[in-house]
């Protein structure tokens, strides 16, 4: 298929063109503020596409923070019936990273059994990705994540002045194109491009290690200091998790109208770092302490889902870092594992 | 976007609750009831001794519980109930003839099939006993696939003892060896005295017909693994059933992860071999 361009009147007109058959969200900067958030578009001259990564991930357009999946009706008998709302959606400027994200998603809520508020969302849903500007805190170079090579319907590259690159993914990406009448890319502009992201590549955090060797880097770590050492400074607060793109994990909780005619069962994002998550009726909190806690989140993403799904469940985005109170770092927690498992003691603890 | 092999259209009743009619009320302690559940389309829940289903209350909430039967031609099943949140608390109020809502059923359960030939270990501590009742069930019912059977029950006060109306039927009927403790000596009990474990020593037991299955609270695990290792029982032969907090019961909402493993869906019923090198199992 062939790279086209598409100037700033065209990404424009893209957009109207979207918003007539969808609702479209984008990255917008918050006012006065140097952080970015997706939020409907309602301006087309208010997407902020050159963005560092946006406070909270894009899952939240399928993967509500609060969403009801049953509603009933009380009498005897009650009548309970599945709520699964979905819309035509457009997510406008997903970077990889995100991306990346969204398809660990939809292998874990997907696997055996198929949830069908997540499937129902995803399947209006498009993607048009463009790549990022990486800051201090990501390190999506080292996990691989800093290109896909699916999950969006079309794929826009910076080439200054508002102009992008556009790559297709699908079908649908194809039609969105329709009308724009965009031109072919030059031999000198892909090139650009490309020398662009190995440059930024190089750039970006590294973890010390071939990713693909992470869940043997966890092998036998399960009493490891680092874990401790990382642990003590966290509040339990629970923002990594909710800040996370590939964190999946959720309550459900029961709404009762006041008039008692009616409920609903509700689930909410819930993480692994608050300290009920894994408490039981008796009131046996099987992960008591922090850096169980810390251990479990770690041995879930870089391990356990890593050997189940064939993928690490970490893309990379460092926003569990950037947004930490005290900035545990996952790359830091990873380093300081693959000296340790390669001989060296943990540094600090 | 196009998600592939999903089998989502199937599958859009996951989270929805089935009407099921509380057929009976039966006191058990004062901090445990069961009650008996019957759909009502009077389907069969299909289930093996050991599963667990999400108990519905309307208005209330969800909560998962061991089903304590095994399978009958009447399609009803037994759930034996701690009051203990806000679920189990509205549970103990039903009088009967309510309907109630139930998904599931849930998780492995235990392997009959593969139980039969064996001479079986039954150990229960406390409501430990309620998801082995449904094997004691089964059991009785197919008494003649299952060589010799003893059950260990240990209980911390005499007036904790569950089915206590049904105990010499498993004796009698059941040709089953059945062994009680409690916890500490008590004015109204003349029977054994002492922790589970105190059982084992006067157990004869053939280690190479033996399977055992253990359930109870969390602390028990770990004493009575290890008599049974010194009866001679290889860890392939220690089945045990682990309690997390289920949420949703069908592997998404991530409470119930031991390690890498989902108790809903990989357990709850594990044997030693499988868990003995996860340091969040017992």
């Amino acid at each position: 298929m062939t790279v086209r361009v598409i100037d700033k009147q065209g990404v424009r007109r893209l957009v109207e063109n979207l918003q007539q058959e969808a609702k479209v969200v984008a990255p917008h900067r918050r006012e006065g503020e140097n952080q970015w958030a997706f939020q409907e578009v309602t301006d087309p001259d208010q997407i902020c596409l050159e963005y560092v990564t946006t406070c909270l991930p894009p899952k939240e357009f399928a993967f509500p923070t609060r969403e009801t999946l049953v509603r009933y009706r009380l009498g005897d008998p009650f009548a309970a019936e599945a709520v699964i709302q979905a819309e035509p959606i457009v997510l406008f400027g997903v970077h990889p990273c995100d991306i990346y994200g969204l398809q660990c998603l939809d292998i874990a809520y997907c696997d055996e059994h198929c949830d069908p508020n997540w499937v129902a969302r995803r399947a209006q849903m498009r993607i048009v990705g463009v790549d990022c500007i990486p800051d201090e805190w990501c390190f999506c170079a080292a996990m691989g994540t800093a290109t896909v090579d699916s999950g969006f319907d079309l794929f826009l590259n910076a080439l200054g002045d508002g102009a992008y690159l556009v790559e297709v993914g699908t079908e649908a990406g194809e039609k969105m194109l329709a009308g724009l009448e965009l031109r072919e890319a030059t031999a000198a502009e892909i090139a650009a491009v490309k020398k662009r992201l190995t440059q930024r590549i190089k750039r970006e955090r590294q973890i010390e290690e071939d990713t693909r060797n992470l869940p043997l880097r966890f092998t036998g770590k399960a009493q490891s200091p680092v874990w401790e050492k990382h642990a003590e400074r966290c509040y339990s607060c629970g923002t990594c998790v909710l800040v996370c793109p590939t964190c999946i994990c959720f309550d459900v909780v029961d709404e009762v109208s006041l008039d008692l005619q009616e409920g609903t069962r509700d689930r909410v994002w819930d993480g692994c770092m608050l300290e009920d998550f894994a408490v039981v009726a008796s009131g046996e909190n099987f992960r008591e302490e922090r850096f169980q806690r810390l251990r479990h989140r770690h041995f879930r993403k870089y391990a356990y889902l890593f050997t189940k799904y064939g993928r690490p469940y970490c893309c990379g985005c460092g926003r569990c870092v950037r947004q930490c109170l005290v900035h545990i770092d996952p790359v830091a927690i990873l380093n300081d594992l693959i000296a340790e498992s390669k001989g060296g003691a943990t540094r600090g603890a | 976007m196009a998600l592939e092999l999903c089998q989502c259209e199937r599958e859009s009743d996951l989270y929805v609750p089935r009407p099921t009619r509380v057929t009976r009320v039966k006191p058990q302690t004062t901090l445990e009831t069961m009650i008996t559940l019957q759909f009502l389309d009077g389907a069969d829940l299909g289930h093996r001794p050991g599963q667990f289903v999400q108990v519905f209350i309307p208005a209330i909430g969800e909560a998962p519980i061991s089903i304590c039967s095994a399978p009958n031609p009447e399609n009803t099943f037994d759930l034996c109930v701690r009051k203990l949140g806000d679920v189990t608390s509205a549970i103990h109020r039903l009088q009967g003839g309510e309907v109630i809502g139930i998904r599931g059923p849930f998780g492995n359960g235990f392997d009959m099939e593969a139980l039969q030939g064996h001479d079986l270990l039954i150990v229960g501590g406390g409501i430990g006993l309620v998801p082995l009742r449904g094997v004691i069930q089964y059991v009785a019912q197919h008494r003649e696939d299952y060589g010799e059977v003893t059950i260990l029950y240990g209980f911390k006060t005499p007036a904790e003892q569950l089915f206590r109306d049904e105990l010499d039927s498993w004796v009698t009927e059941g040709q089953m060896d059945l062994r009680l403790t409690v916890d500490r000596p008590h004015p109204d009990w003349s029977g054994h005295v002492g922790v589970i474990t105190t059982l084992f020593p006067d157990l004869k037991l053939n280690p190479q017909r033996t399977k055992a299955l253990v359930v109870g609270p969390p602390i028990m695990y770990q004493f009575v693994i290890t008599e049974c290792r010194l009866k001679g029982l290889a860890d392939d032969n220690i089945i045990l059933s682990l309690e997390r907090r289920m949420r949703c019961g069908v592997g998404k909402c991530g409470h119930c992860q031991i390690n890498n493993k989902y108790v809903c869906m990989d357990g709850p019923v594990f044997t030693f071999s499988e868990v003995k090198h996860m340091w969040e199992a017992i």
